[in-house]
């Protein structure tokens, strides 16, 4: 078992780390004071945020199966980056948000991006203004120490980027704040942060705002990614980190040609960054094994990556190679459970929960309860565990006459299933508005149905 | 309109339309329509005459209620979806339709595969208001825009299906049903569906189709009036003795219609039907390339325009479009074409319908009339033209028996009185659950086994398949690469064949065109010919005139390899039997029993009528079922198809040589040794469907069975063409009976 000395815990960080667990999302604060094991790969990453402070760059596939804590490990990493003094922006990939597209589902992307564009004293995303504002005082600042004109700084500094694809429009755009922050134009502030958020669906709706004559869109916003790296830096961050999770969505893609163009975008990616084309920023992408490895969907059915990607082929079985660019997460044992069970319940403990009233014997009770209950299905989607547990603890806590062995009984842990195919709240037609329904349980199956369907329910081809 | 107190019920701007119109009162029927759907808690089923003020009925009530709440605010969305089976029927209702829905303030888009893609893209990028679409267009825009499904039908309140009478019991049908189950799982509500339909007998049977697994009963309006006038007659044609085929040159199955009797129907036609619209549907392939031929032959000789064309699944797509553009030209024009096409073949109304030779089925007899007699004042018209072979003195004992005008007739009659053959609910529609499979997947980018089951299986249209059915069917489309599974959370996703499969533009249909039958002998190819009924080596069947056994049958490539068979003689006609249903049979030994002749028979057709009935006495088929004629029995257990299916299954099985004719049996030994293998049967238990199905090779008749597993095939071929309870019933009762 891990030691149990720990930084203090703050009341803020613990209401967020209760309300996130409890809704069965990752917190973003406050991880490390529930985080189990993986101080490698922690180490690994670490070194490729320094990379990325000293200019350099890099990409890394972070690969686990479902519920093996990607996500959870991908925010880990966005924290520290954070606390470096990096910039994050993170996003889900989704069929209609990938990483190359047509119909607009890249732009998708690249908004989302920016939407959660994130800093060390905005952690929470919506943090591109604050970005901008940055610059521009820090350009103002040098003016004036310098005597200068602020436009002319800030043309300066901007000149780094028109080399780059694209950064002539960029400048232009952020010129065109700086005019409109000396005017009091908030309009057109607010105009130039849409632009930069991609927000703007097309050039001529872009032209009757600002004086440029493109968006980003589909075809270029992996070039506006790079120059968001140069630009964090001449704002005076540190660098940028890129998350991109749930790439299992790519392999998902209904269609040969879809996912191969995305494959693709991923290979200039790993291109640009093992080249050293793009200046400081961090990729990450996370996904489960199908994603990498499967030979007619995944990452290897594109032969190019298949040979930049492969792994070393003396690891495996407990022996780890960090330097390429592709991380592996173990799945979480029962025992990594516990602990991420016992560190839950510090989270509590220490403020309205007694510790006595939450035993080591009740973790495992608990652990045993959900092992009964859905099998080991339990620990390999921790999410559903965590959720049920917090919970618990937070029902304790509320109900002090209340006891572990009591509320056992009560917890239930679903399964995850797809909302689009439930089934509806009524067979038979009404002329009640959505709103107005009362959310009621799907009609109990009887228990002869029930059998048959579980040979479904964990049907393998 | 004072009196009126559904007008009283309707929006301000309908009642507006309605003044505006000139209409002096609403129908009855719209009486009736407009409080029940306006209650928008119940499914209606609309039944009444085409022009009878259906689609208004429908829609004022519905547009009535778009119009109030949709005031002021901007609801994202289409609000009532119209699904039709005819591009044309669609054009024809945008056209009324467009002009109510702007009096209400209601937009009106109509999708088919006709209407331009930039109409299209306008209706996607604003769904609202009322959306008139195909079964397939509907499947193709969940397919490539299933992540915005909820976006276009969250806010849908109504589902309308028009001509509902033409999808009960088809593969369109379940894949119609699908669709419906799918939008209201899209909108996460069960919202009312209006059915407008044609009268049938049994109007609840229509509603269960409607809403498989109904727990509330829907209303059923029927409307009073208006019943549109049919013209109707069926010739009789008595043909010269049959020819045998040549080797080269392949020929017909049903030789009666030789040169003469088909040049005698062919003029026939170019007298009467020249110079109008009509479609003139004949049971295969081949006599519709004969009779578009010698059609063709006449305008010629004659100097005039050309105006009969033929349209089968073999003839490339540009002859078919070619057919079709004139049909819709405004110049008289006429289509000859085969019963698979009545799906196939979009084309609005005609003036009238021929049908040479029996009708393959009550339903499609109704459908294809249904194209004719559209417009108001306007009588439907329906000829049939039946051939039977001259009497003589050697002829099997079944040919005086007239059966194919006897069917037609029964046919008629059953058709008169509003009967049509009502869907089996045990029937599996395999094909179609795979392309619904393939369809939901697309539409979410994969989905869970067990969500697949729920949503497609358990609550959904296809509730006759068990969970082990349905996981051999996905077994059986991983095998063959359509589906795969992704190992971390389990969804299916579509494999190589999968994705290739939905990238066609003919994915989208559930129906294909029915494949007919090779016939080869010593390597050559005799004909062609549509089987319904169940082949299998062994068994023998009448082509041309003459028997023949059948050495092999082989689905995939749509042979059957057969030898002349030295044994017994052959009835002069075969072949295009079509499915009888037993109802159909029962009414068909009524027929003999009477004496009096319908008055829509023309003379011949009347003595054709009296010859059977003469046969059927002499026969004494009244009490007898089993007919010594030489080396062979006839067996006439007056079953439907599928029951005769059954027995000629099961005496196959035994090792006897059957050949199933178009209600009876024909068996190659004497009635002792018939009757000793019935009484054998009689004492076993009925097997089961599945293991009787297997005593022929598997079928693939519908689109998608190539990429079933046998057993899948003969289980969705029992469910559907096998009636093993009828047959045992039969055989228990005749050993009673003895």
């Amino acid at each position: 078992m891990p030691s149990t000395e720990r930084p203090k815990l703050r009341a803020r960080e613990r209401r967020a780390i209760v309300q996130a667990l409890r809704a069965g999302v990752v917190p973003r604060a406050g991880l490390h004071h529930i985080q189990v094991g993986r101080s490698r790969e922690l180490d690994a990453l670490m070194q490729d945020i320094e990379q990325v402070r000293e200019g350099g760059s890099a990409v890394r596939f972070v690969i686990g199966e479902y519920g093996s804590g990607k996500t959870f490990f991908l925010n880990l990493i966005r924290l520290v980056a954070l606390e470096k003094g990096l910039v994050a922006v993170q996003a889900d990939l989704t069929p209609d948000k990938r990483l190359q597209a047509s119909g607009g589902q890249a732009r998708a992307l690249y908004a989302e991006l920016m939407r959660n564009l994130s800093t060390r004293t905005k952690p929470d995303g919506g943090a591109l203004p604050a970005m901008v504002e940055r610059f521009i005082a820090q350009a103002d600042q040098q003016a004036r120490i310098q005597r200068r004109d602020t436009e002319s700084v800030i043309c300066e500094r901007l000149a780094d980027l028109e080399e780059l694809v694209s950064g002539y429009d960029f400048a232009g755009v952020l010129a065109a704040y700086w005019r409109a922050y000396q005017e009091g134009d908030s309009a057109t502030q607010a105009a130039v942060l849409r632009w930069l958020r991609a927000e703007y669906p097309n050039r001529t709706a872009a032209k009757k705002d600002l004086p440029v004559s493109t968006i980003i869109d589909d075809e270029n916003w992996y070039d506006y990614l790079k120059l968001m790296g140069r630009f964090a830096k001449l704002a005076g961050y540190e660098g940028l980190v890129v998350l991109v999770d749930e790439a299992v969505n790519l392999y998902k893609l209904n269609h040969k040609t879809a996912r191969s163009r995305n494959y693709e975008q991923i290979l200039r990616i790993v291109n640009d960054s093992l080249q050293g084309t793009s200046e400081g920023i961090l990729f990450m992408v996370g996904g489960t094994p199908e994603f990498l490895m499967d030979p007619y969907r995944g990452l290897y059915s594109y032969e190019a990556l298949q040979t930049r990607l492969a792994e070393n082929q003396f690891a495996g079985n407990g022996l780890i190679d960090l330097s390429g660019p592709v991380i592996r997460l173990q799945n979480l044992a029962p025992e990594d459970l516990y602990v991420l069970l016992a560190n839950i319940r510090r989270v509590f403990v220490g403020s309205s929960l007694d510790a006595g009233r939450v035993p080591d014997e009740a973790l495992e009770a608990f652990m045993r309860h959900c092992a009964q209950t859905i099998g080991d299905a339990y620990f390999r989607t921790p999410r559903n565990t965590v959720r049920a547990f917090t919970d618990l603890l937070a029902i304790l806590e509320q109900n002090p006459e209340a006891s572990v062995d009591q509320l056992l009984g009560h917890v239930r842990l679903e399964r995850e299933a797809n909302p689009d195919l439930a089934p509806l709240p009524e067979a038979s037609p009404s002329n009640g508005s959505q709103a107005d329904e009362p959310t009621s349980e799907p009609d109990p199956t009887p228990a002869s149905q029930m059998d048959s369907d579980d040979d479904l329910a964990s049907f393998s081809l | 309109m004072s009196a009126s107190s559904a007008f009283e019920l309707l929006h301000r701007s309908i009642q507006r339309w309605i003044w505006r119109s000139g209409w002096t009162e609403l129908r009855d029927l719209q009486e009736r329509a407009i409080p029940a759907i306006l209650a928008e808690d119940r499914d209606v089923v609309l039944a009444a005459a085409t022009a009878s003020g259906k689609t208004e009925a429908a829609f004022l009530p519905v547009l009535s209620l778009l119009a109030e709440r949709d005031r002021g605010e901007e609801v994202e969305g289409f609000r009532a979806l119209y699904l039709s089976p005819l591009k044309a029927l669609i054009n024809d209702q945008f056209d009324r339709l467009r002009l109510m829905g702007e009096a209400a303030g209601v937009p009106v888009h109509r999708w088919h595969g006709d209407v331009p893609q930039s109409q299209k893209n306008r209706a996607r990028q604003h769904p609202s208001g009322v959306l008139l679409i195909t079964p397939e267009s509907l499947e193709a825009l969940l397919m490539r825009d299933g992540l915005q499904a909820r976006r276009l039908f969250g806010e849908v309140r109504f589902l309308i299906v028009d001509e509902l009478h033409a999808f009960i019991g088809t593969e369109r049908g379940r894949q119609l049903q699908s669709l419906l189950h799918r939008v209201d799982l899209a909108s996460r509500r069960t919202r009312p569906r209006i059915a407008l339909s044609a009268t049938l007998g049994d109007m609840p049977l229509a509603a269960d189709f409607l809403r498989p697994g109904r727990t509330e009963p829907a209303v059923i309006i029927e409307g009073q009036e208006g019943q549109s006038e049919l013209r109707l007659q069926v010739r009789g044609y008595t043909g010269s003795p049959p020819k045998i085929p040549t080797n080269d040159t392949p020929t017909d199955d049903t030789p009666t219609h030789d040169a003469s009797t088909l040049e005698r129907i062919a003029t026939h036609i170019f007298t009467h039907l020249r110079g109008q619209d009509n479609l003139v549907f004949a049971n295969s392939r081949n006599r519709v390339e004969q009779l578009a031929d010698a059609l063709h032959e006449r305008a010629q000789r004659l100097g005039v325009p050309h105006e009969f064309y033929p349209h089968h699944g073999n003839l490339s797509k540009e002859i078919r479009e070619q057919a079709e553009a004139q049909l819709k030209s405004g110049r008289p024009a006429t289509a000859v074409c085969t019963s698979t096409l009545e799906l196939g073949i979009d084309i609005g109304s005609v003036q009238s319908i021929a049908q040479i030779g029996p009708p393959p089925a009550v339903a499609s007899l109704r459908q294809r009339l249904g194209r004719s007699g559209r417009r108001a004042g306007e009588p439907a018209v329906l000829r049939v033209y039946i051939a039977e072979p001259p009497l003589s003195r050697d002829a099997r004992p079944d040919e005086p028996l007239r059966l194919r005008l006897v069917q037609t007739v029964a046919m008629i009659e059953l058709l008169l009185a509003r009967w049509y053959e009502p869907p089996r609910p045990e029937a599996l529609h395999l094909s179609t659950l795979v392309q619904q499979l393939l369809s939901v997947i697309t539409q979410l980018g994969g989905a869970r086994a067990d969500a697949l089951y729920d949503a497609l299986c358990r609550r959904g249209p296809f509730r006759s398949v068990t969970p082990t059915l349905f996981a051999d069917v996905l077994r059986s489309l991983d095998r063959r690469e359509v589906l795969q599974q992704s190992p971390g959370d389990g969804s299916l996703l579509l494999g190589p064949e999968g994705e290739r499969l939905t990238s066609q533009y003919s994915f989208y249909a559930a129906f294909s065109t029915e494949e007919e039958y090779r016939l080869v002998c010593d390597g050559k190819t005799l004909g062609t010919l549509p089987v319904t009924h169940a082949v299998a080596p062994g068994m023998h069947l009448v082509f041309a005139g003459k028997r023949w056994k059948i050495l092999d049958v082989s689905p995939r490539e749509s042979r059957i390899t057969v030898a002349a068979s030295p044994a017994g003689t052959a009835p002069s006609f075969g072949g295009d039997a079509g499915h009888l249903h037993a109802h159909v049979a029962h009414t068909m030994r009524a027929l003999y029993r009477r004496e009096d002749a319908p008055r829509y028979l023309d003379a011949p057709a009347r003595e054709l009528l009296a010859q059977g009935r003469r046969q059927f006495e002499a026969l004494k088929l009244g009490r007898h079922w089993a007919i010594d004629a030489g080396t062979q029995t006839l067996v006439f257990p007056w079953l439907g198809t599928p029951g005769l299916n059954a027995l000629a299954l099961a005496l196959t099985d035994l090792g006897l040589s059957v050949e199933t004719n178009r209600i009876h049996l024909s068996v190659d030994a004497e009635p002792a040794i018939v009757r000793g293998a019935l009484t054998r049967l009689a004492a076993e238990p009925p097997p089961s469907p599945a293991r009787l199905a297997a005593v022929a090779p598997p079928r693939e008749t519908a689109k998608h069975h190539t990429l079933l597993d046998a057993p899948l095939l003969h289980a969705d071929y029992a469910s559907a063409h096998l009636d093993v309870p009828a047959a045992w019933q039969w055989l228990l009762a005749r050993g009673r009976a003895s």
